[in-house]
């Protein structure tokens, strides 16, 4: 059933990029209804603060709006496609900040200091995900917790060892470890669905 | 060692770089291998493709409505800078010279230019020095000569105007300068508008409707093409808080007007 209504959703969305492609506003706005709450959970999850994700989301959409007539050749699905494009802003966003603030780097580390529950499950969310996005959703479901959360957050806040372990707090030896465990099995997961 | 004859290394390595986690000498050595051996490159894209799926996997949360008219404001304001271009490129095929100040103003409407900061301060110093502050010249002796000769070569100011707000406190001092047919604006005071909103200039002229000279951007000091023309005649300029990217001149402010002055031609 999924599978059916992943390819429903994904030929929706290509078919107002199409549309977008030639400058229809109305595209624009079916698309914006359909995404942007899924793209506004992403940024806020990269950015951590409303304020700021709600900018981030702005951005991306007016790239999306004038990138539209590229989607087709990305040869992406168009979650994935969009989703690069509000993290690559969201990523912008933060260096941006940090480079012109650098005195306030403390709050902007405040901002986006987490910490990881390994007792509260935060599942993957597949609504409107594409394909190869369900193959990851699997593959991460199956690593415990704290695992998934270091992997995901590592991914989307472009995040090294030494950050992620200041950003949640946690010793540099952990992060390491966690990271090396959660990557190796799903690695061998996803290797089920080349 | 060659890599891609380790494919369990390799693949180790591929996802490492496309988490990010792979740093320093490490990444930069994979990326200079991954360019000269497609077997490398390909375990990297095949674990970039896999990765992107995160960016798919986030909780949805609804985004504050006013997010959705800021982009359909910046889309109209895109829409409508385009028509302008495209008008301004009609206007020239047919009309040519005689409507080559029109298009000047097109320009200075859309186009901008990149704060020449430095020109631009003198310019605004040069012309302080000659009007509003005359009197501390002669306090400020050696001041006067390296000015006074400043003033020499600085542009050919024919107009000023200087817009206050409500409390008559200065905002924006406003040169136009004949020989570069810019109009010069630097803010003085230290209002900033809201991130969504634009400050737009307009010409109020003895006759007709207000006339959009141009959208502020950010910056201290601003550049703005104009045709003598289009300042001629009219005494007053003023500045209103639009949405974002400002609004098409002939439909007028549509929002409050913040600032106000006299323009005045210079005679000395």
């Amino acid at each position: 059933m999924d599978a059916i209504q992943t390819n429903q959703a994904d030929s929706d969305l290509m078919t107002l990029l199409d549309k977008m492609a030639k400058q229809d506003e109305a595209a624009l706005k079916a698309l914006y209804d359909m995404t942007s709450s899924k793209l506004f959970g992403l940024a806020l999850r990269v950015v951590n603060k409303r304020e700021w994700a709600e900018d981030v989301l702005q951005e991306a959409y007016m790239h999306i709006w004038r990138a539209a007539v590229d989607y087709r050749a990305s040869l992406s699905p168009p979650m994935a496609w969009m989703g690069l494009i509000v993290r690559s802003r969201a990523l912008d966003f933060l260096r941006r900040r940090a480079s012109e603030r650098m005195h306030l780097t403390q709050e902007l580390d405040e901002y986006l200091s987490d910490t990881i529950e390994g007792d509260t499950p935060n599942p993957m969310n597949t609504a409107l995900a594409s394909e190869q996005a369900w193959a990851l959703q699997q593959c991460m479901n199956q690593l415990d917790n704290k695992q998934r959360e270091v992997v995901s957050l590592a991914y989307l806040r472009d995040l090294s060892h030494s950050d992620l372990a200041e950003q949640l707090k946690l010793p540099l030896g952990t992060v390491k470890t966690w990271i090396r465990r959660g990557l190796e099995q799903l690695r061998g997961c996803m290797a089920r669905f080349a | 060692m060659n890599l891609s004859k380790h494919p369990q290394t390799l693949d180790r390595l591929a996802a490492n770089y496309a988490l990010g986690t792979l740093r320093g000498g490490a990444r930069r050595r994979f990326e200079t291998i991954s360019r000269d051996n497609a077997t490398v490159r390909a375990a990297a894209l095949v674990w970039q493709g896999r990765l992107s799926g995160m960016t798919e996997l986030q909780s949805p949360i609804l985004p504050a409505p006013a997010v959705w008219t800021r982009i359909q404001n910046m889309v109209q304001a895109e829409r409508d800078a385009v028509a302008m271009q495209l008008a301004r490129q009609s206007g020239q095929a047919k009309y040519d010279g005689a409507a080559s100040w029109l298009s000047s103003i097109w320009q200075g409407l859309w186009v901008w230019r990149g704060a020449a900061a430095a020109g631009a301060l003198a310019t605004v110093l040069a012309v302080v020095t000659g009007f509003s502050l005359r009197d501390q010249l002669d306090i400020r002796g050696k001041q006067v000569d390296e000015l006074s000769a400043q003033l020499k070569i600085a542009p050919k100011i024919e107009y000023v105007a200087v817009l206050v707000d409500a409390k008559s406190a200065e905002t924006m001092l406003v040169t136009f300068d004949a020989k570069s047919q810019n109009l010069v604006l630097q803010r003085v005071g230290d209002y900033k508008e809201a991130s969504d909103k634009s400050l737009q200039l307009w010409a109020l002229p003895n006759s007709g409707g207000p006339r959009s000279l141009g959208v502020l951007g950010g910056d201290k000091v601003l550049r703005l093409a104009t045709a003598e023309g289009d300042v001629k005649q009219v005494p007053t300029l003023a500045i209103s808080l639009e949405p974002k990217g400002g609004v098409p001149s002939a439909g007028g402010p549509t929002g409050p007007v913040l600032f106000k002055g006299a323009l005045i031609q210079k005679v000395i």
